[in-house]
């Protein structure tokens, strides 16, 4: 998928000469984004350490982390509020550090949307274009073929503060569109939305992407939507990149503590490695030994982490074996809707895992027997975990 | 009404009625209608005063006749006719003296007369001074408006909220010293020896007569109304969101282009509020003009008011003074609310 979303794009790719051409088209081009060992400093607190990064061309790339991890401080380097204390930010190749955000070929969404109260609907879509110097009557078509696109036509002329959510936040898509830009960043928008929306926002946008083959730079918090959307995923903390990679990527081979814990729901074991061979170990965890993958090679007398999915974790009927095998007493089951989450006690620890919604899931009670498989749980270097 | 009552309980709703009652009647209604009536009417002489005059006149003519009838009485050798008609004129005298204070008593008495007179009584000269003021006023506003739009919206939007407080603290404390005490100081300040003539005397300029000239009045009035600008424009600005100014400026916006779109478009309020108020303050203003100029400018109109109040005692056309300035205020108002496009409800807030 990565890189891929050009390729949607209808038209052959063409340079506009970005914003300020009057007869922009509504096509455009994405365009790649690199950040060159660049960094960000406020006094003596250091918000983003020096991050080599390169988003490809109608990619579209989300950074996902914490608050305060720094992905808001990243994105704008990007939209120009913020210069990089050092290294370099390259749009398209051409540096932008020290460019204005007004001429910068970026357009950012707000996580508030930072709609003009004041403007109709329309003149919040035109207003890149009036800026851009077009006559009234053009612009105002132009801004009723956006709304058309994003179906808000005959809102046209209602105040933002009229809309409902979902509506105004097509408004600010549609206003950011207008401008035609090769990067769109995107700073949380769909946090706002209550879940039904969200979900559908997150295709609409999806397919937005994929039409105009824009570069998106999605900022959130929101795993899900990172997982769902993104081409590749950025998982930052602490103001660094813990991992990038594909949402399969991010999900099933966790490069850190850090991202395993943050991504997705997971049980962790501390241990020690007991032994290792072929990319397998054995950990020794107050639970027990037990064998799982060890991408990072950790030798022997190791300090390490089991990570353990907890729909990899399975109830094992009687006289089933597994690789791994845990003793438990069921606590409580949540039901989840599509699964159940059941919890259960081991030597003092509990440990989720998580049951398809067949109607066996409601039988565990009591003493359980747990199993997985060894391939599928990993062992980490000790680190930071999200306590999220 | 209810809802008052059954929030609040009986004696603690009959409290605020009546304390919402004083203040409507005392504090807004009472002294505009006092001053409304006062302007309504004046003292004139009574009708047919001019009789009543002729009448005295031939009074004092008979007594004059009497006058000279005792002259002759007094001639008599017979002691007592003499004494018999020297009474009788006196009884005549005395009869005619009180009928003279009567009637004159009546002629300069003079009864209230309800008309609109008082209002015609501004001649041309007072009329310039009034439209003079009015220009002032609304001049001192613009220089406030200028000089403080950008003041607040750095506060507001561009400090740390640290510095903010500190630069807030800077412009309210001034406002501690007494205000007479403040534009004394300014009268001092540019005193024809004052340190700004002596400042450009170092620059080889000529003393610039500041105070003759009416600028004090300007330089003053934009010093002691500045506040009452900066804080409805600070309020409003507060609650701009940022994210606003920003999502203007990723669009495209040159600085000028946000604030004639974004900004100012949400400070409208706030103009409003600190404009009325600056103009206001300015063209009521009494301390100020009287002080900056000591009489060497033309004055203000609020001083002509005072005049006719305490020097020229007469408070109907004090009154019907003050009343046109009121008018012309309030219209002022209204004006400014129909171009900023904003109602009373903006402006409470």
């Amino acid at each position: 998928m990565g890189g891929a979303g050009a390729k949607h794009h209808p038209a052959p790719p063409h340079n506009t000469n970005q914003g300020m051409d009057p007869e922009m088209t509504g096509q455009t081009t994405g365009k790649a984004i690199e950040f060159d060992r660049a960094s960000v400093r406020f006094g003596q607190f250091q918000a983003v350490q020096p991050t080599d990064l390169r988003i490809e061309p109608g990619e579209f790339f989300s950074i996902l982390g914490p608050s305060g991890c720094g992905k808001t401080t990243l994105l704008r380097l990007l939209s120009g509020f913020l210069d990089p204390t050092e290294g370099d930010v390259r749009i398209g190749g051409a540096s932008m550090v020290g460019i204005d955000p007004s001429v910068r070929p970026t357009a950012l969404i707000f996580q508030n949307l930072a709609l003009f109260p004041l403007m109709p609907i329309w003149e919040n879509v035109a207003f890149g274009l009036e800026m851009r110097g077009w006559s009234r009557a053009k612009r105002r078509d132009r801004a009723y073929e956006l709304l058309a696109m994003v179906a808000l036509s005959d809102h046209a002329e209602k105040l933002p503060a009229q809309l409902s959510g979902g509506q105004k936040q097509r408004v600010a898509i549609a206003r950011a569109l207008a401008v035609e830009p090769s990067v769109l960043l995107l700073d949380e928008p769909l946090s706002a939305l209550d879940l039904k929306l969200r979900q559908h926002m997150r295709a609409e946008l999806k397919q937005i992407q994929a039409r105009t083959g824009i570069t998106f730079v999605y900022i959130t918090h929101d795993q899900g939507e990172a997982l769902t959307m993104s081409d590749r995923v950025a998982v930052m903390n602490r103001g660094r990149i813990m991992q990038i990679g594909s949402p399969d990527e991010i999900y099933d081979r966790p490069d850190n503590a850090f991202v395993a814990t943050f991504v997705g729901e997971t049980n962790a074991l501390d241990g020690k490695v007991a032994s290792c061979a072929d990319g397998m170990a054995l950990v020794e965890t107050p639970l027990g030994g037990f064998r799982a993958a060890n991408p990072k090679g950790l030798r022997a007398g190791t300090e390490a982490i089991l990570f353990l999915r907890p729909e990899k974790l399975r109830l094992l009927a009687a006289g089933e074996t597994e690789d791994n095998q845990i003793a438990a007493r069921v606590v409580r089951r949540d039901m989840e809707g599509a699964w159940s989450t059941l919890v259960v006690e081991t030597g003092g620890r509990e440990l989720k895992l998580h049951l398809p919604h067949d109607g066996r899931e409601t039988l565990a009670s009591g003493e359980v027997a747990l199993g997985f498989k060894a391939a599928e749980a990993v062992i980490l270097p000790k680190g930071e975990m999200s306590d999220d | 009404m209810t809802r008052l009552f059954r929030a609040f309980g009986t004696p603690l709703s009959a409290l605020i009625l009546l304390f919402s009652g004083i203040w409507i009647f005392g504090l807004i209604a009472a002294p505009q209608l006092i001053m409304i009536e006062q302007s309504l009417w004046r003292m004139e002489r009574p009708t047919g005063a001019a009789e009543i005059s002729v009448q005295i006149d031939g009074l004092y003519n008979q007594l004059d006749v009497l006058a000279l009838d005792r002259a002759t009485v007094e001639a008599e050798t017979d002691a007592a006719k003499r004494a018999a008609d020297l009474a009788a004129i006196d009884a005549k005298e005395a009869g005619l003296k009180v009928d003279i204070a009567a009637l004159e008593e009546t002629e300069s008495t003079p009864v209230k007369v309800y008309t609109l007179a008082n209002f015609g009584q501004m001649g041309t000269a007072h009329l310039a001074i009034f439209a003079k003021t009015i220009a002032a006023s609304l001049a001192v506003s613009a220089i406030a408006l200028v000089v403080c739009y950008p003041i607040a919206y750095a506060v507001a939007k561009l400090e740390t909220p640290r510095t903010a407080s500190v630069i807030m603290l800077g412009l309210v404390i001034p406002y501690a010293i007494n205000e007479l005490l403040r534009i004394f100081a300014w009268q001092m300040i540019l005193n024809q020896n004052g340190p700004v003539n002596l400042l450009l005397g170092l620059f080889g300029f000529d003393p610039v007569p500041f105070l003759e000239s009416g600028t004090g009045v300007f330089v003053a009035m934009v010093y002691a109304y500045i506040l009452f600008m900066v804080f409805p424009l600070y309020n409003v600005l507060e609650t701009l969101d940022s994210n606003q100014v920003e999502a203007a400026r990723d669009l495209g916006a040159s600085t000028w282009n946000i604030h004639r779109r974004v900004v100012i478009p949400h400070a409208r309020p706030g103009i409003a509020v600190g404009c009325i108020m600056t103009f206001m303050l300015s063209a009521g203003s009494y301390a100020v003009p009287y002080i900056m100029t000591r009489g060497t400018a033309s004055p203000w109109f609020t001083q002509l008011i005072y005049n006719r109040f305490f020097e020229a005692t007469n408070w109907n056309v004090g009154a019907a003074y003050a009343l046109s300035l009121l008018v012309v205020c309030t219209l002022f108002i209204f004006g400014m609310m129909r171009i900023l496009k904003v109602n009373l409800k903006d402006i409470a807030k």
